[in-house]
């Protein structure tokens, strides 16, 4: 999916170009199929979700210019969040978001420039630095939208020892991706 | 607590729940629990959007895979009903022809400090009745603040930052729902411009309508419909 190509036709799509919605279709449906079948691993239910995450592109086509995004990344993102939402419906996963943690609590301003610091950059180079079960828990997680629990069976450790190995993972791909 | 501790403390658990979301890792509830906090919560959602941004080639790993033919007929009857309608046919009228300004599109120059922000729409209601809109395009150094009143029928802008096409028309389109884009009329080619909106539209311009601004040949595109890259589409709000 060339960059450019896909940001003009969805910036045509939020003008209701409907022949750009065709060719947008033709030309993102493949990669986003792909993401539907690799997560949720049941054919009608990924020809279900595809329709779905059309029309949310359809109707969230007006925000992409301004959340300054990549025109791929956010069509994936799209189709990724949506076939979670479902896989998660489907098979419900313990809730741990603290109810004390008020969600609601604007986060502290960061640092100047520290929100930029890390933008854009890619993975690769910091997922080197992971022992290799933990990069490949990492990249199972996102590739495949396994929960926590799925995760732990795979790799047959404790659902404790999972999360620590994801948290401390994003931790360190954080700071490795500051730097 | 003070707010330094509270800062450096939040700040790394926002980093860690925000990895998690984009990971996938997390339950139903607590998935839409990060989605309202990214609703209210600014900064939080920027550090939700780098985490998507830094994991973005992990999206390599997805095969494509041909979905079944029925599928894009049934996504188009199910966002526009079942006959395709004939996009409206859309004419600009007269009276915008001869208040055009056809002057040739010399440089505009180009504006380096403008960046994110002007994309930043505030949805602030107030009592003026005036709509304001935050227009910004991604790949094109191209950004306006612009304000219509309905009183006078008025559309007004200010380009923010603008790349250097030549002979060219920067027009205006109103996106209403499900319709197709409607033109507003070709903008003045330099400078802080105003554009009178022709009637037929004055009244029928509501809060959260889209304006957008194509790149068109000279003159404006001649078939009524944007056939130029769209350089910036933003949603009408009521200025605060």
């Amino acid at each position: 999916m060339a960059a450019d190509d896909l940001s003009d036709l969805i910036a045509r799509v939020a003008l209701r170009d409907r022949a750009a919605f065709s060719l947008l279709y033709t030309q993102a449906s493949a990669k986003l199929f792909g993401v539907c079948l690799r997560i949720l691993k049941d054919r009608s239910e990924a020809e279900e979700a595809l329709q779905e995450v059309f029309i949310k592109i359809w109707q969230r086509s007006g925000r992409f210019a301004a959340e300054g995004r990549n025109a791929s990344g956010w069509l994936t993102a799209i189709a990724r969040n949506h076939a979670i939402d479902v896989l998660r419906a489907r098979k419900p996963v313990a809730d741990q978001i603290d109810e004390a943690y008020d969600l609601a609590d604007p986060s502290p301003d960061p640092e100047s420039g520290a929100v930029l610091t890390g933008e854009g950059r890619r993975i690769d180079r910091c997922m080197e630095l992971l022992e290799t079960d933990r990069a490949t828990a990492v990249k199972r997680a996102y590739v495949e939208g396994l929960s926590y629990q799925e995760l732990a069976d795979q790799f047959r450790v404790p659902l404790n020892t999972m999360r620590t190995w994801l948290r401390r993972s994003l931790m360190k791909l954080r700071e490795c991706l500051d730097q | 607590m003070t707010s330094a501790d509270r800062s450096s403390g939040d700040r790394s658990r926002d980093e860690v729940l925000a990895g998690e979301y984009v990971l996938g890792v997390l339950s139903a509830n607590d998935r839409q629990k990060v989605e309202a906090r990214m609703v209210l919560d600014r900064n939080f959602a920027a550090i939700v959007q780098r985490w998507q941004e830094n994991l973005v080639s992990l999206d390599e790993e997805y095969a494509r895979e041909q979905p079944p033919a029925w599928i894009y007929p049934r996504i188009e009857q199910r966002l526009h009903g079942a006959a395709p309608t004939a996009a409206a046919a859309v004419t600009k009228p007269g009276l915008w022809q001869s208040l055009a300004f056809w002057r040739a599109v010399t440089a505009f120059s180009l504006v380096a400090a403008v960046g994110v922000g002007v994309a930043n729409i505030n949805w602030r209601s107030g009592s003026s009745g005036e709509l304001t809109a935050a227009l910004a395009g991604k790949d094109n150094p191209v950004s306006y603040a612009s304000s219509y009143d309905p009183k006078s029928g008025v559309f007004r802008m200010t380009p923010v930052a603008a790349g250097p096409e030549k002979a060219k028309s920067l027009e205006l389109w109103l996106i209403q729902g499900e319709n197709p884009a409607v033109s507003l009329g070709v903008l003045p080619q330099s400078g802080e411009g105003e554009l009178l909106v022709p009637a037929e539209w004055r009244d029928k311009i509501r809060p959260g309508d889209l304006f957008a601004i194509s790149l068109e040949t000279f003159g404006g595109s001649p078939t009524g419909h944007a056939q130029g890259p769209v350089l910036a589409v933003g949603p009408a709000v009521i200025k605060p």
